[in-house]
């Protein structure tokens, strides 16, 4: 081991390290995100969910994985194949790349970086650039649809979405992650920046298109939106992509605002995780409560709600770090 | 008012005479028969005075074609029946679509069923049919469609405009429930014209009725709408007691009021399920099948069935209650109303349900009364009509409920008069059971083999979508010489094209489903 | 879209109170059963296809007559042939075979009503399987016979 890592560095050493343990938590923590939300769906809608398949159904997500990678894989005739291919697969590149940076415990960080937050953003813009392809290179009308709706939320939503974080950065006076959370040692952000909180909330559910503005996948109006022509394997690269981009989200909404990986008596990474899924558990718990908004006002409510309050609330920010 | 209309019509048809009918046995007050030149006159005369055009229905009396138009009134009780002979070599008759505009898919209907040629309309095409169909279905005689006929019927104009694209919403779509199609002209998001295409359920039930007798058709009345099998099981048994003059036991109306409006209840609340489903709220749908659910255990064990109860028999009922019956109503009625509140929180407050609903499909009363829309639509444009009150059949006359209506005629509307229809319902069900005494459940001597006297009746009831307007016409035998199916969701669906012109796609489904079509029951 | 604070209140605490409804739901228990671990009872008027009753003198014998009544009442003659044989000492037939095509019938009950023998009921099988057509087409005697001797 140690003459593994003299001849290719520390720093590859962990990288790549980190690369092959951020697969597998990719792979693990989709997994038990998918059993996580038939849990909670069945359980709100007052049925159990799944149970056959291991204790509690807990091998389910096994199964069904099995399943979707045993399925043929079909290419629609119509399709513009070279877009269409590489959708499913570009969509993995931002999440992978945004795990790199999260810092689950003090020194449980692939790789800590001082722009880490600005590589999450510039790389989730990706996301948006897969779903395109996808819509487009699926060559129906329904997924372009989806693909063009997806397009309009995410730009609408970004912006509130770092105008909400610009105050958090303000106040702990770097962009790297772990100076964020070693910045909340006292009272979080969460406690100074409320407003921030939901604004960012608001949007992070937004960007990552679940209820109630999931409209690029709506499928009471465009069937299934942007994956409308996918199936098996490629379907399930989405599938994993929108469940790892959830946790993100939540990822950056404890790291930002509700102290990351501090907590008392349990280790750090316990208390990271901990919150984490408590506030994926939020996410699921909106889409299994509420309608989907409309398109007109899924963008009015970032551009004359979101975008003027998350500008109010950092300029009073600035102003109050600056007295 | 029948007076009124009497003379009034009697000034238009000079020479033919206007006759009174016995309502009580025909189901209409006033009878004409009108030359074909006349017709647009007199449909012009019932559009002045406030009148919307119930049905169009056309019967092959083999010496001649008679199309029989009924006209009846939202505010009084007031039925008329306009009939006009056509010759069966050629058969040309004018349109009404210019007049009323439910006309247009009724004339379209009787086009491909009997091949009357309607001068005028827009749009004469298949509605339910399809160029494979060799003969005039509904002829008593074969009549074959000939090659320029099927040409001109099959001529769909579908034009895709520079800056606009057509969409399928359905057959196979998750909002259509069921197998309606669509056709969108779209402009980006925006709808430009919306065309619904019919027949993919169509099972031709009013064929099958002049082939089996008025017993075996029982079966059927369930399988049209299958949401509203216990309404349609009553319009249709009520409609030919009347005909045959057969009176039904006290009790026996009270168990039909009590399981049609428990059938009511289902229907709404599955309805407000797949409705909130449509606008992306997919809880609410379990919700309401744990509540569905109770109803069933209420109706399984009466009649034996969860969905097609076909349960009322001419002069009363296949069976009587079981002793746990009327318990166990009394025990859903009160967790019901307790569940109301519930929905309060989890829908009608919604901030993002009020948005999506408000202020879109609104529909007027002018035009509700034109196209010939009813039930919670109708009483949602804000027109207090319910047949329940107007024509009680049953032993609806006794039943005491206000009539819900909206204020400003959008899909909320219609939400909020369903959620109120079914408190009706409620109260309707607690009050037949506080009526409900010992006795027989089904009439003595009803005859095992129906053999109606000779004439027609147009019998309505208030189904859980709206009007349901049975027309039979016996000719004395055991099976019916016709049976003509007034449904209602036909002509709500018809009110659509004009309320998703121009509006979001998401607003399209939403209207979709506010109209609560079933679609077996437009195509039957 | 009003953007007055009463009105941002009223939305989020419509909001709040959905929440509210569906968190509530998650700790209530469960109201589905599961099939099929859990069967519920069938409902004793439950129309399942149609089985043969037995006679009422002599109950190892069914007590259908093959008078043809339910075929000609059948509207959508689902009742394929009935057929039955007059025994030594008796007054009528008794059937000997009642071929029911299950995949036609809709379970209306017309063919009990009529029967003027009370030979016909409804049977509690609910979930009936088959491979192909013919799997659905029952005889009823057969099936009265194999009941009997179980």
């Amino acid at each position: 081991m140690e003459q593994l890592i003299s001849i290719i560095g520390a720093q590859a050493f962990t990288m790549i390290a980190g690369l092959i343990g951020v697969i597998a938590f990719v792979v693990v923590n989709a997994l038990a995100l998918t059993w996580a939300e038939r849990k909670v769906a069945g359980h709100m809608q007052r049925r159990i969910g799944p149970k056959e398949v291991g204790p509690y159904g807990l091998i389910q997500p096994i199964a069904d994985a099995i399943k979707l990678l045993g399925k043929e894989i079909l290419t629609p005739g119509a399709v513009d194949k070279p877009l269409y291919v590489i959708a499913p697969i570009l969509i993995f590149v931002p999440v992978l790349v945004s795990f790199i940076v999260i810092p689950f415990d003090a020194r449980l960080v692939v790789s800590d970086i001082g722009v880490g937050i600005l590589v999450i953003l510039a790389f989730s813009s990706l996301t948006v650039l897969s779903i395109l392809l996808a819509g487009w290179g699926s060559n129906n009308k329904y997924a372009l649809m989806g693909a063009v709706r997806s397009i309009a939320q995410n730009i609408a939503y970004e912006i509130p979405l770092l105008l909400a974080l610009l105050p958090v950065i303000m106040i702990a006076g770097s962009f790297s992650l772990t100076a964020i959370v070693e910045a909340q040692k006292g009272l979080w952000f969460v406690v100074y920046q409320p407003v921030a909180f939901i604004i960012y909330f608001i949007a992070a559910v937004a960007e990552t298109n679940r209820t109630p503005f999931d409209l690029p996948e709506a499928e009471s109006e465009l069937v299934a939106g942007y994956h409308t022509e996918y199936s098996g394997m490629r379907f399930a690269l989405f599938f994993l992509a929108e469940y790892t981009n959830m946790f993100i989200v939540s990822a950056i909404a404890v790291t930002f605002f509700l102290g990351g990986y501090q907590g008392p008596i349990l280790p750090g990474v316990v208390w990271f995780l901990l919150k984490a899924y408590l506030v994926v558990f939020v996410i699921m718990w909106l889409k299994w409560t509420y309608p989907r908004v409309r398109f007109d006002q899924l963008l009015n409510i970032s551009w004359k709600v979101l975008i003027p309050l998350a500008f109010i609330n950092l300029l009073i920010t600035g102003g109050i770090l600056k007295l | 008012m029948v007076e009124r209309i009497k003379t009034g019509l009697s000034e238009i048809l000079r020479a033919a005479p206007v006759a009174e009918a016995d309502y009580t046995a025909k189901g209409y007050h006033l009878f004409a028969e009108v030359a074909a030149s006349d017709l647009q006159g007199v449909a012009r005369f019932f559009d002045a005075q406030g009148f919307y055009l119930a049905m169009i229905a056309c019967v092959d009396y083999k010496e001649y074609l008679e199309l029989v138009y009924i006209f009846a009134n939202h505010a009084e009780l007031c039925k008329v029946k306009i009939a006009l002979k056509v010759d069966p070599a050629k058969p040309v008759a004018p349109t009404l679509s210019q007049i009323f505009d439910c006309a247009c898919w009724y004339e379209r209907e009787i086009r491909e069923f009997y091949g009357v040629l309607f001068e005028g309309h827009p749009n004469l095409t298949y509605l339910f049919l399809h160029e494979g169909i060799d003969h005039y279905p509904l002829r008593k005689a074969q009549v074959p469609v000939s090659a320029a006929d099927k040409r001109a019927m099959a001529a769909l104009p579908v034009a895709d405009g520079e800056d606009s694209f057509s969409i399928n919403l359905g057959p196979q779509h998750p909002s259509t429930h069921g197998v309606l199609r669509v056709v969108l002209k779209m402009d980006g998001e925006y709808i430009e014209d919306a065309q619904p295409v019919l027949g993919y359920l169509h099972r031709m039930h009013e064929k099958m009725a002049e082939n089996r007798g008025y017993v075996q058709f029982y079966a059927n009345t369930g399988r049209m709408d299958y949401l509203g099998a216990m309404a349609f099981n009553l319009g249709y048994v009520t409609a030919v007691e009347r005909l045959c003059g057969i009176a039904v036991p006290e009790r026996a109306n009270l168990i039909r009021v009590i399981c049609t409006e428990l059938n009511r209840l289902q229907s709404h609340l599955m309805w407000l399920g797949a409705y909130l489903a449509d606008l992306g709220a997919l809880t609410p749908f379990l919700y309401v099948f744990d509540d569905r659910e109770q109803i069933h255990d209420i109706l399984e064990p009466v009649t034996g069935s969860r969905l097609t109860y076909a349960y009322f028999r001419f002069g009363g009922l296949y069976n009587d209650v079981d002793d746990q019956f009327a318990a166990k109503t009394r025990a859903f009625v009160s967790r019901l109303r307790s569940r109301f509140a519930m929905y309060e929180k989890l829908v009608t407050g919604n901030v993002i349900f009020l948005n999506r609903t408000r202020g879109i499909g609104v529909i007027t009363k002018e035009r509700a009364r034109k196209v010939g829309v009813s039930g919670p639509v109708l009483r949602a444009a804000g027109i207090p009509m319910d047949l329940r009150k107007m024509e009680p059949c049953a032993a609806y006359g006794a039943a005491s409920f206000a009539v819900p209506v909206g204020t400003r005629g959008d899909v909320l509307d219609s939400y909020v008069v369903r959620v109120k229809e079914m408190e009706n319902a409620l109260k309707i069900i607690e009050q037949a059971l506080a009526a409900m005494g010992e006795g027989p459940v089904m009439a003595e001597k009803v005859p095992k083999k129906l053999k109606p006297p000779k004439g027609d009746i147009y019998h309505c009831v208030e189904t859980p979508r709206g009007e349901l307007g049975v027309y039979i016409v016996s000719d004395e035998t055991d099976t019916p010489y016709r049976m003509k199916w007034r449904v209602p969701s036909f002509s709500n669906l018809m009110i659509f094209p004009e309320l998703a012109k121009g509006c979001l796609l998401a607003d399209a489904v939403a209207i979709l489903g506010s109209l609560d079509l079933v679609i077996p029951e437009i195509d039957r | 879209m009003t953007l007055s604070p009463s009105a941002f209140i009223t939305a989020a605490w419509s909001l709040l109170a959905g929440l509210g409804v569906t968190l509530k739901a998650m700790f209530s228990p469960v109201v589905t059963s599961q099939y099929p671990r859990e069967l519920l009872t069938i409902a004793p008027r439950f129309r399942g296809h149609t089985k043969l009753l037995a006679d009422k003198d002599n109950p190892a014998k069914n007590a259908c007559t093959a008078c043809q009544i339910c075929v000609k009442a059948c509207p959508s003659s689902s009742i394929v042939k009935v057929d039955g044989e007059k025994r030594e000492g008796e007054k009528r037939k008794t059937g000997t075979s009642y071929i029911l095509d299950f995949t036609t019938c809709s379970q209306c009950g017309v063919c009990v009503e009529v029967c003027p023998f009370d030979a016909l009921d409804f049977s509690a099988d609910f979930n009936p399987a088959g491979f192909k057509r013919e799997d659905f087409h029952y005889d009823l005697v057969k099936e009265f016979d194999k009941r009997i001797a179980s």
